[in-house]
């Protein structure tokens, strides 16, 4: 029995551990990897590779996991103070979510990857937030999620995976802007962009909160659903 | 042309990187780099699923580097010494014999070529200054004796048997870098055709009968000399049929 291939991006970051300090290490937090568990699907690392996106074509759905902010340049804007980039993820992510979309892949995007489809679908980021909205609450401290009680659009994917349940755990200073090609359809209180879809293609969701860390079978269970189709 | 899709065996680890402290799936970027830089396409296979359908999906597999395989494997008592990482032991022993049946090429490193040995019946000398009376085959805790700039810990020689498959690769000798404390004592299935010649340390492990089964007791992701990186990704491409079809005469 052969379960849905879902591939995971990963960061790439100095880390450390046992005698190791400081290795460049492809790594995404292991959240990820039980949510596609759980949900039934067999979960793969796909670490930063520019040169083309075929790996793609092993996958049966795809998960663009949480990170540190896109490159300014790749939306046709210049970097504001507090953005903090990696340029190698973007290259090769960006190629991963347009060809995600252009062969109908079942993709999910958590924060970070919820940004990098507004961005594949021509859209653009807020920079930092707080000067946006004037308030934190959707990055309290470092490493304090948000709690956020979000508003869905009636009818849509997130609207029906959601059911009653409104609450977010948030952690992010950017933000959509724009979501280009694809459909907003979930904000907070504070009009900031929760969820996108594009609801012309099998399954195509972003969402700007964590799901991972509940291992929300809901949404990931959507994937992997999607991907068996 | 799709390049091949190389697995890399990988952690369940916690690691610390920026602010955070957390449960990675991870992997140094050696490896990725290495199979990168040789023509594959690296993803990476956590080790919290022992399930072994994920090797459909792959041309070749990499064992890679870590803790040391629990001796109860082999049936032996575990030494003080032993670290071990039964998580990994359980996934991975089992994606190997998995990976054997189906003939899938395989790299392995360091840890993985130990592997490759336990999975194939054989058995490791849990702590080599036990055996051979020196630890210069690990160098000193807390230090990164693989990063470039450490290369006075752990080199040493390796000697190549002439006609095996490790030789038509690497010739008769190489140097390589070193760092376990952990070694092949049986290689159960395999056949060993490479030794450091001071210590007769096991350092090559094949199977010529198999389409491609390599291991090596040192760590090439580290260095400059990737070859039998590309020569997994080959065997990868060419049991898959991947290489580009020939033009007519």
């Amino acid at each position: 029995m052969m379960r849905p291939l879902i591939g995971i991006t990963t960061y790439v970051e100095p880390a450390s551990w046992g005698v190791w300090h400081r290795l460049p290490t492809t790594l995404v937090p292991h959240a990820y990897v039980e949510a596609v568990t759980l949900a039934g699907g067999r979960a793969v690392l796909l670490p930063p590779d520019d040169a083309d996106t075929d790996v793609l074509r092993r996958m049966d759905g795809l998960v663009l996991g949480g990170g540190a902010d896109v490159d300014p340049a790749r939306y046709g804007a210049s970097p504001q103070p507090l953005t903090d980039t990696r340029p190698q993820r973007d290259a090769a992510e960006l190629p991963l979510a347009r060809a995600a979309l252009a062969t109908d892949l079942p993709v999910l995007g958590v924060c970070r990857g919820m940004q990098v489809l507004a961005v594949a679908a021509g859209g653009r980021l807020e920079q930092h937030l707080p000067d946006v909205v004037g308030h934190d609450k959707h990055r309290p401290a470092p490493g304090v999620y948000g709690s956020q009680q979000a508003v869905f659009e009636s009818g849509s994917r997130i609207a029906e995976l959601m059911g009653a349940d409104r609450e977010i755990n948030c952690y992010h200073h950017q933000g959509v802007a724009d979501a280009g090609a694809l459909s907003v359809t979930g904000w907070a209180a504070d009009g900031v962009v929760e969820a996108l879809e594009d609801p012309g293609r099998p399954f195509v969701l972003g969402v700007q909160w964590h799901p991972e860390v509940s291992r929300d079978r809901r949404l990931f269970g959507a994937l992997v659903s999607a991907a068996s189709a | 042309m799709r390049r091949p899709l190389i697995g890399l065996t990988a952690y369940a680890q916690q690691v610390q990187y920026g602010g955070n402290d957390l449960m990675a799936g991870m992997l140094p970027m050696s490896y990725v780099r290495a199979v990168h830089a040789t023509g594959g396409r690296a993803v990476l296979i956590t080790p919290d699923d022992p399930g072994v359908d994920v090797l459909d999906s792959l041309d070749g597999i990499v064992f890679t580097g870590g803790g040391d395989i629990d001796a109860r494997h082999w049936g032996a008592r575990l030494h003080p010494a032993a670290d071990v990482d039964e998580v990994r032991d359980r996934s991975e022993l089992m994606l190997m014999h998995a990976a054997l049946e189906r003939d899938l090429p395989i790299l392995g490193v360091c840890r993985g070529m130990q592997l490759m040995a336990v999975a194939g019946g054989g058995s490791l000398h849990q702590h080599l200054p036990d055996v051979i009376g020196h630890d210069r085959h690990r160098a000193a805790p807390g230090t990164d004796p693989l990063s470039a700039d450490a290369s006075a810990y752990g080199r040493h020689e390796v000697v190549v048997q002439t006609a095996s498959r490790a030789h038509a690769l690497l010739g008769a000798h190489l140097t390589v870098n070193s760092f376990h404390h952990q070694a092949v004592d049986d290689p159960g299935t395999f056949t060993v055709s490479g030794w450091c010649p001071e210590d007769r340390v096991a350092e090559i492990l094949e199977d010529p009968r198999r389409v491609f089964a390599l291991g090596v007791q040192w760590h090439p992701e580290r260095t400059g000399d990737l070859r039998v990186f590309e020569a997994l990704a080959s065997a990868a491409a060419r049991r898959s049929d991947l290489t580009r079809p020939a033009l007519a005469a």
